[in-house]
């Protein structure tokens, strides 16, 4: 708006020069309406002008890409202008909490080749100087800091809210300090570890206790059952020794 | 029979039959038998495959089972006794055994490792790692899939060629080892804690088969799949290499040759009938083929519709972002009728896609077949990723292989230290469990070898050259030696002492008539196949490309593969002539021969 007032001021300032007093109360009227009319060309000489600064392919534009039913599927909102307002309220924050210093507005963020696609350009220009566009990289670099804060403020993800050009930084990938399979490598061996243990162990005593009960002779075990004591019990009768637990032949 | 009195023996005739089934029901019913199918027309393949059941796998395995229940020997005694010339052939087995036990247990690493890794909240094969920069994927895998990627660079971290050599990969000699000490425990008693183990490594599989049966045919697009592989194409019989890859994978799947079912039969009773058993196993292990690729079409079909999707979604994505449209008005149903609307309507921005445009086709996804370790571990995983509670899909999956795996594996150990432990010298020195342990330990220490950068593709050599045609020799040795040189005649006998009843007409013909015509057949088709296909070649992986490129084996790689031929093969003529020339001298040296008869022997 700035523009105008300096036109009129100017025009203002060429008419007093032409005619002092016999015109002044004539040239009143004329004012006023020439006034008017530049107060409406510069209504559309404004815009015009932001439309000059955002275009397709603009050299400090970038492009943004929705997906709204990719995303939402059924609860897909509809894009109007009232969400476009949000998007500009949305980067102007961004642009704010990059350039901490800068008071950004929704005026700084020009929209413009909306489609139904959804996808539209936009241009961010300075808070000083409205003529002035942001360069690229610092566009850049205030969309990478806030881009988690703009992807929720529309429920989107950055798939479906692409800014084309701007590449999303992926998430480090987890590295924990011992690898699962490794815990479950460990728990498996050792159950295999201790179950081979277990079978040397359970065969080396059964062949001790086979060799002891076989050198010995007719002591102990086999002589306490040839008198017929079992477990400190002394049984009545003679024990069969045919019926002796003596697989020295069916070993393996 | 006082020393067979002293033979370890099966607790029941099912422990035999289920060992028998654990041993034949391996991986290849999984990963060879379906591709087999598919590349020979579908449900057309099965007719040349029931035909060399009947005319070559059943009599041969009826004739290796007769023979180990015969002699109670393992394969180098069993031969020995049938003919003293002959033992050579049993000598071929021990080798060709050992070799399948060296790269084998690497297939079980790789089923751990899988399975180890399975225990994440997203698996690790699911999506590409992020490079250092965080600003994408990894380039390899990026060029590659994700599931090729966690194959080649985080299981195998493969190098470019054989010729590039690597440190061990340690995680897979943690797994390495962790299967062998599987192996040592299941074999650590003999017969006795096998035939416990094979109650559920033969049974196990078809439960985990069943559920996924269940899964798949209820997969999305699982029908494709199905369809694609039940529908006939004739005209493929028509062609020899069907019947030829038909017998092939007849013989090989049921395992003949390398002496496991001679070791196996060795523990049966005198008097049990391997007849039936013999007809029951080979069967089963067909069915269990035509099950398995029955749930791996089922698979493919799922995997070729979502990739088929997946490919219609991003030409969707594609067009409406160049064309601006908005993102209702095309669906998935309706891309194709777009591209013809808007090729007429905006022909110069059409044109400005140029070859970002890709053709969706459902017919070439479901043709790419794959075989091998590529089926089991990259296109399967690459499917049960998507697959929803993808984590307990995968676990299931990888403990059906295991199972699998670890059940032929018995059958290829066991097959070793029979022979082994039936030698005199040996069996004087040490217990079974000393020679079980240091047969494992041997096997573990050279199979690291698999372990290192280049491993696979020492791995592939062994797994494409090691057993294939050294076993079609010992084969036909062997059906010539029983039939002609030990007789038609005294076989009959033999059987009919042990099951009571004569040899039918059925076996008599097969055995020695049609067996070994087919396998001469096979024998010089091989012969022929390998001569006129050139200097050997093997699939190498290339890191920048992303895919696998054909590479020729350097000459100290192809003389290892003759050596590798060589070594099992010449076992037979070798022990012929020693054979040959101990007799010479005993027969000229009298002083010898009454030595002999005066020294005891420990016979």
């Amino acid at each position: 708006m700035h523009c105008c007032s300096h036109i009129i001021l100017l025009f203002g300032q060429a008419i007093c020069t032409v005619g002092d007093n016999c015109y002044r109360a004539v040239t009143f009227l004329k004012e006023g309406m020439l006034v008017w009319i530049l107060f409406l060309l510069c209504q559309v000489g404004a815009p015009a002008l932001a439309q000059d600064l955002c275009q397709r392919d603009a050299p400090n534009g970038y492009k943004v890409r929705i997906s709204l039913k990719t995303a939402l599927g059924e609860d897909a909102y509809e894009w109007n202008q009232s969400e476009m307002f949000f998007f500009q309220a949305t980067m102007a924050f961004a642009m704010r909490r990059h350039f901490q210093m800068e008071t950004y507005n929704v005026d700084n963020i020009i929209l413009c080749v909306q489609t139904s696609r959804v996808s539209f350009w936009f241009v961010v220009t300075s808070p000083d100087n409205t003529t002035m566009l942001i360069p690229k990289a610092d566009v850049e670099k205030a969309v990478r800091m806030s881009r988690h804060r703009i992807n929720n403020a529309f429920l989107l993800s950055d798939r479906t809210l692409e800014f084309l050009g701007i590449y999303p930084t992926l998430a480090a990938t987890v590295n924990p300090d011992t690898p699962p399979w490794l815990i479950v490598f460990g728990v498996v061996i050792g159950a295999v570890c201790a179950g081979i243990i277990a079978l040397l162990v359970s065969s080396l005593l059964q062949k001790r206790r086979k060799e002891k009960g076989m050198t010995e002779d007719g002591q102990d075990e086999e002589d306490m059952q040839v008198k017929g004591v079992e477990n400190g019990i002394n049984l009545d009768g003679t024990y069969n020794r045919g019926f002796t637990d003596d697989d020295r032949f069916t070993k393996l | 029979m006082g020393k067979d009195a002293a033979r370890a023996e099966w607790d029941n005739p099912m422990q035999f039959v289920l060992a028998c089934v654990s041993y034949a029901v391996g991986l290849g019913n999984v990963w060879r038998f379906p591709y087999l199918c598919q590349m020979h027309g579908g449900g057309g393949f099965l007719i040349p495959y029931m035909l060399m059941l009947v005319l070559l796998g059943v009599p041969l395995f009826y004739m290796e089972l007769a023979i180990g229940q015969k002699m109670r020997l393992g394969s180098i005694g069993a031969w020995r006794a049938i003919s003293p010339y002959l033992g050579g052939v049993g000598m071929a087995s021990v080798v060709t055994s050992m070799y399948l036990c060296l790269y084998y247990n690497v297939i079980n690493a790789w089923s751990f490792w899988y399975l180890f890794h399975s225990f994440q909240s997203i698996l690790p094969w699911a999506e590409c790692p992020a490079n250092s920069n965080l600003t994408g994927p990894v380039e390899e895998c990026e060029r590659a899939t994700p599931t090729q990627y966690f194959f080649y660079r985080e299981t195998l971290d493969i190098s470019g060629s054989i010729e590039e050599n690597g440190g061990i990969h340690m995680g897979q000699a943690l797994c390495l080892l962790l299967a062998w000490i599987i192996v040592y425990l299941f074999i650590v008693k003999g017969v006795k804690s096998t035939g416990k183990v094979v109650y559920f490594t033969a049974t196990f599989p078809y439960l985990v088969l069943i559920i996924y049966l269940i899964r798949g045919v209820t997969l999305h697009g699982a029908i494709n799949g199905v369809k694609y592989m039940f529908t006939p194409k004739m005209e493929q019989l028509a062609k020899p290499t069907t019947w030829i890859n038909a017998a092939t994978q007849i013989f090989f799947s049921l395992g003949l040759g390398f002496g496991s079912l001679i070791a196996f039969a060795s523990y049966n009773q005198y008097n049990n009938n391997f007849e039936k058993q013999a007809i029951v196993v080979s069967m089963v292990n067909s069915g269990t083929s035509i099950f398995a690729s029955i749930v791996t079409f089922s698979i493919y079909g799922f995997k070729a519709t979502f990739n088929y999707e997946s490919c219609l979604e991003r030409v969707r994505l594609l067009l409406l972002n160049t064309f601006d449209l908005a993102e209702d008005t095309i669906s998935l149903e309706n891309v194709n009728h777009w591209i013809a609307e808007l090729n007429r309507t905006h022909p110069e921005q059409f044109a400005s896609l140029g070859g970002r445009l890709e053709t969706c086709d459902l017919e070439a996804e479901l043709d790419t077949a794959v075989e091998g370790t590529g089926l089991a571990f990259i296109v399967y995983s690459e499917a049960i990723k998507n697959m929803p509670v993808s984590q307990l899909w995968s676990v299931l999956y990888f403990i059906m292989l295991l199972l699998l795996g670890m059940g032929s594996m018995l059958g290829n150990v066991i097959a070793v230290i029979t022979p082994l432990s039936d030698l005199k010298f040996i069996s004087h020195y040490m217990s079974t469990k000393t020679l079980n342990g240091l047969v494992c330990l041997f096997c573990l220490l050279l199979g690291l070898g698999f372990t290192t950068r280049s491993g696979n593709y020492w791995f592939t050599m062994f797994n494409d050259y090691g057993a294939t045609f050294s076993l079609l020799f010992i084969v036909l040795i062997e059906v010539i030696t029983v039939c002609y040189i030990y007789g038609i005649k005294r076989f009959e006998k033999d059987v009919e002492d042990m099951l009571g009843h004569r040899l039918n007409w059925y076996w008599k013909i097969m055995l020695a008539g049609v067996s070994p015509i087919l396998l001469i057949a096979l024998f010089i088709f091989y012969i022929v196949n390998y001569i006129q296909g050139g200097t050997p070649t093997y699939q190498a992986w290339n890191k920048e490309l992303g895919k696998s490129v054909v590479t020729e084996y350097p000459p100290y790689a192809q003389a290892f593969i003759g050596l590798l031929l060589a070594s099992s093969v010449c076992c037979i003529p070798l022990t012929a002539l020693y054979t040959y020339c101990k007799k010479r001298n005993l027969a000229s040296g009298k002083r010898e021969r009454t030595v002999s008869t005066i020294t005891p022997r420990q016979s």
